[in-house]
């Protein structure tokens, strides 16, 4: 049986960070972890969102934002607008701000794919008004790649696993997720496990 | 004149961002029931204080404009 099925010392470490970590982005039998249409049998063998790394454009993009009407208050570009309208106007720049920042997190916190041990889910939160969500079949996978390259993906460990499948969505993408390689071992040793079933007829 | 126009467009500007506001939390709700990973309150407490922010620009802007 692949060791990903057994309960090992690295189950226990995992389990434990996921309930101190909550905003983790690489986590394998997350303890606490749960989505809409999970069979009450299935189990969670890896749960994926971006490398945490990838949110320092828009981290440093909000904080200029914040900093923005402090710079621009003390120049002579507002003087003749009247008082009570410039606040306004600053407060106005503070709620766009808000919704940047909310945007941009809710996009990168409910971005996740899934790997259970019966087949794999990405959930994709495209902006505040539009969810996607898709699965398919272990047993569908056809081909799994990963690619890294450049020096901050080397650096930080993480790039993409291309996932092509027979189901109805041909193309599972996990882009920008820690730990490409180790991904692709999960989806192999599921895939192995699952044609093991099959073979003894004990598909669910 | 000119700022009675802006006044207008302001407060149109924040009616419709209440809206969205509004919305952001009923996403939120509905993200929170597709995924639970155990940040649920913090998210929804985020989303509410948004909507509220969003209600006192819209308030204060009828008072001070």
């Amino acid at each position: 049986m692949p060791e990903i099925f057994s309960a090992s010392k690295q189950k226990k470490v995992d389990v434990s960070m996921q309930e101190r970590y909550p905003l983790a982005s690489f986590l394998m039998h997350p303890n606490g972890v749960t989505f809409e249409t999970r069979e009450s049998e299935e189990k969670i063998i890896l749960f994926l969102r971006r490398h945490l790394i990838t949110n320092v454009p828009w981290i440093i993009t909000t904080i200029i934002m914040l900093l923005a009407p402090i710079f621009i208050t003390n120049t002579t570009v507002l003087d003749s607008v009247p008082s009570n309208f410039v606040f306004i106007f600053v407060l106005i720049w503070y709620l766009i701000t808000t919704a940047y920042f909310l945007e941009s997190f809710l996009t990168w916190f409910f971005n996740v794919y899934i790997v259970t041990d019966e087949r794999i889910i990405d959930i994709d939160f495209y902006n505040l008004i539009y969810k996607e969500v898709s699965d398919a079949n272990i047993d569908k996978i056809q081909d799994v790649t990963y690619k890294m390259g450049g020096v901050v993906r080397t650096l930080f460990n993480y790039g993409d696993v291309l996932i092509q499948t027979a189901s109805e969505v041909p193309n599972f993408d996990f882009l920008a997720v820690p730990y490409p390689d180790k991904v692709v071992k999960v989806l192999q040793d599921l895939r192995i496990e699952e044609q093991q079933e099959a073979l003894e007829g004990r598909i669910r | 004149m000119i700022w009675g126009i802006i006044k207008v467009l302001i407060l149109v500007f924040l009616l419709i961002y209440v809206v969205f506001a509004f919305v952001v939390v009923k996403q939120v709700k509905l993200m929170t029931v597709t995924l639970e990973v155990g940040f649920e309150k913090q998210l929804k407490l985020l989303s509410f204080i948004h909507l509220l922010f969003a209600i006192a620009v819209l308030v204060f802007a009828i008072i001070i404009l």
